[in-house]
């Protein structure tokens, strides 16, 4: 037997040693893959997503790679450490340190590469099944359509094959210089007592503290800038939070012995700590993750309701005549849009208002203007607010821009030039106009003084009492009239198809990435558990010698698995409501019911996970005593 | 008055090959009794400790504990009935790392729900019984063997158990702490008229009973009496122990 083949028999004959730990590398392994599937579908680079939407891709791709190196870094060095005695045997046994450490070396290259083969397969199989259920349910026709995903293939191989490099070496070093009784000790070696520093708290309480008040209240593009201070600090603040505060609040609860000595508390609390300082770097991974994942999924949805409402207009079809296109095209369209209408039976109310271009006197800036009753014909329509203007008042009506800010700057003053009369403006309504950024409404009166205008634009509206009946009618008429450049054909139910449609690939990826990011964090919490398993199995069996019944010991574990599933997440959910908040100051819009929904749900999600998980592992306790 | 009877107790350990570890075993103990059972490696003595302990349940026969079979009980009123009228004794001492001396030996009565005052009462009594009292906020791993085994010892009376049932309490210890452990088990027995089961290799603790059960092959094989001195006690054990053969290291070496 060479040092090889004693090293390969090592793995491949203590399989049960090494599932727990082969199992969490292979899931990092197809996390990252089926991400990059999606990251470079062609599906998806065809469509107009935008650079941002690309950057963005690449940039939660690094992040995954960052979290899968700390993870597997995290369970190699726990996985080494549970397995000193072994070590130490070996050292005893007269293994030089040199070839202990090509041992672990070969062994986890060895673990490595099979994990990076089992998730990528794994991964392959489950792409495909996500593309077949996507198909069904988001109804996209064929748009992510499976495909052989190569580079994605060739990425994840030579990612994870540096990584493992990386991490063996790194361990490797790490082992220098280890005399045998200390790897004898080691997992016999009873823990200290946890202990946390009151200052490092206190530092952790100020960054969390000031990151969230500087994200409470920058506005606009402040967020952007903010963005990463913030969250550097408040990254940094929940790895304290999470190794002293935690540690520190216990230590504190522990002098109360009338809470401490009630009952169960005292088993309960004695672990927690522990466990609380045992799992601080899974605690503050799952954290991050999650907080990436509401506020990614937070502000998917977020998207989605800004742009639909973005487009969202009383008029079935709407088009505009500009200056320059002629009457008789004109005619023609308008003409195809009744003929399509009665063909196809449907009631329309046909409606016209003429805008006309004059120049703001002072600056010169272009303004159109509408005559009042005109407007309020419209208005009256679409069942909004009519306007009672008075004589020398105008109302300037301004679209929602979400993307530029909610709120206009206000305007006392319209003087048209020529005309030199100031109108007062009085009122912001809402109706707007595609392709007219704002536009004055004046009373019929004031109208009518008016020089001649520079130009004059045609407005006809379609109103239809069934948007969605007028969707196939919409897509047709589209391609018949096309767009000339000096006027505009808007056919609404065509044009929320199309949006919802290229929406729905990004936000399929986007839920998508969410989804992982959060099971793969409860993933993480599962194998901590599952580590520690015999250690507690042990433990739990001489207290019930002791006397703890059944029901006290379920309440024990459930009480401390709740708390290991559910202190990162609820941490998660405090951040995650922030970053929306900081976000829908950013679009000046309110997510508030998107992001309710959103972080409900996970939080629903978490609950069934901690229901299935505590039942199983409660199960895996009990075992023996079953018998 | 009697406080534990077995009758006809057995224990059938199933797996590739039945193994019969006990087998008809009936025996009687007062009230007030430290009583002693020895016998060499795999003659059943750890497993008819477990079968009285409620730990393991016996294939035939009924064990009484103050007229009440425990067995009749579920799960978890199985479990309480240990932590109200039993306290336990361990080779390995069985603390939890993670709680102090003083939260060790508090334990049953939290579990219980007693109140803080009274459980705070009653462990510095019985710390300072078993001089224990300097070490209380320290952790099991920090203190010596002996310390950590009268730790145990004060878990196991710190709720005034109706039978004390220790297994090989010694086996860990050095002379000087088996010595000192042995000491306070029977102070404990004379004071309190708390019952003691002892199961020992060591004819030394074995000597500090009132009387030894011998067994073998899982079955009761003799029975000796305290007389006038240890001494002569101790040599009528090892007589005994002799005569039951056994490998000669299942005895332990003499300490005098």
């Amino acid at each position: 037997m060479t040092f090889q083949q004693f090293a390969f028999n090592n793995v491949m004959r203590n399989k049960s040693l090494y599932i727990a730990y082969f199992l969490s590398i292979a899931f990092a392994v197809m996390v990252f893959f089926i991400y990059g599937v999606f990251a470079f579908h062609p599906g998806l680079a065809a469509r107009e997503i935008g650079d941002v939407a690309q950057i963005g891709l690449l940039v939660a791709q690094m992040l995954i790679y960052i979290f899968s190196f700390f993870f597997v870094l995290f369970s190699m060095s726990t996985f080494i450490k549970s397995r000193s005695r072994e070590f130490g045997l070996m050292v005893m046994l007269g293994i030089t340190n040199r070839q202990l450490r090509w041992l672990i070396f070969i062994e986890n290259m060895v673990i490595g590469f099979g994990a990076t083969v089992a998730g990528v397969t794994s991964g392959l199989v489950l792409v495909k099944l996500l593309l077949l259920t996507a198909e069904s349910l988001i109804g996209m026709n064929g748009e992510l359509s499976f495909y052989m995903p190569y580079r994605a293939l060739g990425l994840t191989f030579a990612a994870f094959i540096l990584l493992f490099l990386c991490i063996s070496l790194f361990t490797v070093l790490f082992f220098r210089g280890l005399r045998p009784i200390d790897l004898i000790k080691g997992s016999s070696r009873p823990k200290p007592e946890p202990r946390a520093s009151i200052w490092l708290s206190i530092i952790s309480l100020i960054l969390i503290g000031s990151g969230y008040s500087v994200s409470l209240t920058a506005e606009g593009l402040e967020v952007v800038y903010a963005l990463p201070p913030v969250t550097a600090a408040v990254v940094v603040g929940t790895y304290l939070l999470f190794t002293q505060i935690s540690v520190y609040t216990i230590r504190l609860l522990k002098h109360n012995r009338k809470l401490m000595w009630r009952r169960t508390n005292l088993l309960f609390f004695a672990d927690l700590a522990y466990r609380m300082k045992d799992n601080a770097n899974t605690f503050f991974l799952v954290t991050v993750l999650s907080t990436v994942a509401f506020s990614a999924i937070g502000a998917l949805v977020g998207f989605k309701t800004i742009l639909t409402e973005s487009i969202e207009r009383p008029f079935a079809f709407e088009y505009v005549s500009h200056v320059g296109n002629s009457p008789e095209r004109t005619e023609i369209v308008i003409k195809a849009i009744e003929r399509s209408l009665r063909a196809e039976k449907i009631k329309f109310t046909k409606m016209y208002a003429e805008f006309q271009s004059y120049k703001q006197a002072g600056d010169g800036k272009p303004v159109m203007i509408l005559k009042e009753s005109e407007y309020n014909a419209l208005a009256a329509v679409e069942k909004g607010t009519t306007l009672q203007l008075g004589v020398s008042e105008a109302a300037v009506i301004q679209p929602k821009n979400v993307l530029a800010g909610r709120e206009p700057p206000k305007e006392q003053q319209l003087i048209v030039d020529g005309h030199g009369k100031p109108m007062q403006i009085i009122q912001v309504a809402d109706l707007s106009i595609p392709g007219y950024d704002k536009y004055y409404v004046m009373d019929d009166g004031s109208f009518a003084e008016l020089p001649e205008p520079l130009s004059t634009d045609y407005y006809y509206v379609f109103k239809v009492d069934d948007l969605a009946s007028t969707e196939a009618i919409g897509q047709q008429l589209y391609s018949e009239i096309g767009q000339s450049g000096n006027d505009r054909f808007f056919p609404l139910a065509f044009e929320i198809k199309k949006l919802l449609q290229s929406y729905n690939a990004v936000m399929f990826v986007g839920l998508f990435i969410g989804v992982i990011f959060f099971i793969s964090s409860g993933s993480f919490l599962y194998l901590r558990l599952y580590m520690d398993i015999s250690e507690d199995k042990a433990k739990y069996n001489s207290i019930m010698k002791l006397g703890l019944t059944k029901s006290e010991l379920s309440k024990i574990v459930t009480r401390q698995m709740a708390v290991l599933f559910f202190l990162p997440i609820i941490i998660a959910l405090i951040h995650g409501t922030v970053a929306l908040i900081a976000l829908q100051r950013m679009f000046y819009f309110t997510l508030f019911r998107e992001s309710v929904i959103v972080l409900s749900a996970f939080a629903i999600i978490q609950v069934v996970y901690f229901i299935i998980i505590r039942s199983s592992y409660l199960r895996q306790l009990l075992l023996e005593k079953d018998e | 008055m009697e406080l534990l009877r077995t009758t006809h107790l057995s224990k059938i350990y199933n797996g590739h090959a039945s193994h019969r570890a006990l087998s008809d075993i009936t025996l009687s103990i007062e009230k007030g009794e430290f009583v002693g059972i020895m016998g060499p490696s795999g003659s059943g003595k750890t497993t008819l400790l477990q079968l009285i302990a409620t730990i393991d349940k016996p294939t035939s026969g009924e064990v009484l504990i103050d007229g009440q079979n425990p067995y009749q009980l579920d799960t978890d009123a199985l479990a309480r009935f240990r932590r109200q009228h039993l306290g336990f004794i361990f080779q390995d001492y069985n603390l939890l790392n993670t709680l102090t001396i003083l939260e060790n030996i508090v334990l049953p009565l939290t579990l219980e729900g007693e109140k803080v005052s009274v459980m705070e009462s009653k462990a510095c009594t019985i710390a300072e019984r078993l001089g224990i009292t300097s070490i209380l906020n320290k952790r099991p791993y920090e203190v010596s063997g002996g310390q950590a085994q009268r730790t145990a010892i004060a878990r196991a009376i710190i709720h005034e158990p109706k039978l004390l049932l220790a297994d090989e309490p010694t086996g860990n210890l050095d002379s000087k702490s088996s010595q000192d452990v042995m000491e306070k088990l029977a102070t404990i027995n004379q004071v309190d008229r708390t019952t003691v089961l002892l199961v020992t290799h060591d004819a030394i603790a074995a000597s500090y009973c009132h009387r030894v059960l011998f067994i073998k092959d899982g079955e009761l094989y003799n029975e000796i009496y305290y007389g006038n001195s240890r001494q002569a006690f101790f040599q009528k054990i090892i007589d005994v122990l002799s005569l039951l053969g056994g490998n000669t290291h299942d005895l332990s070496t003499i300490r005098f």
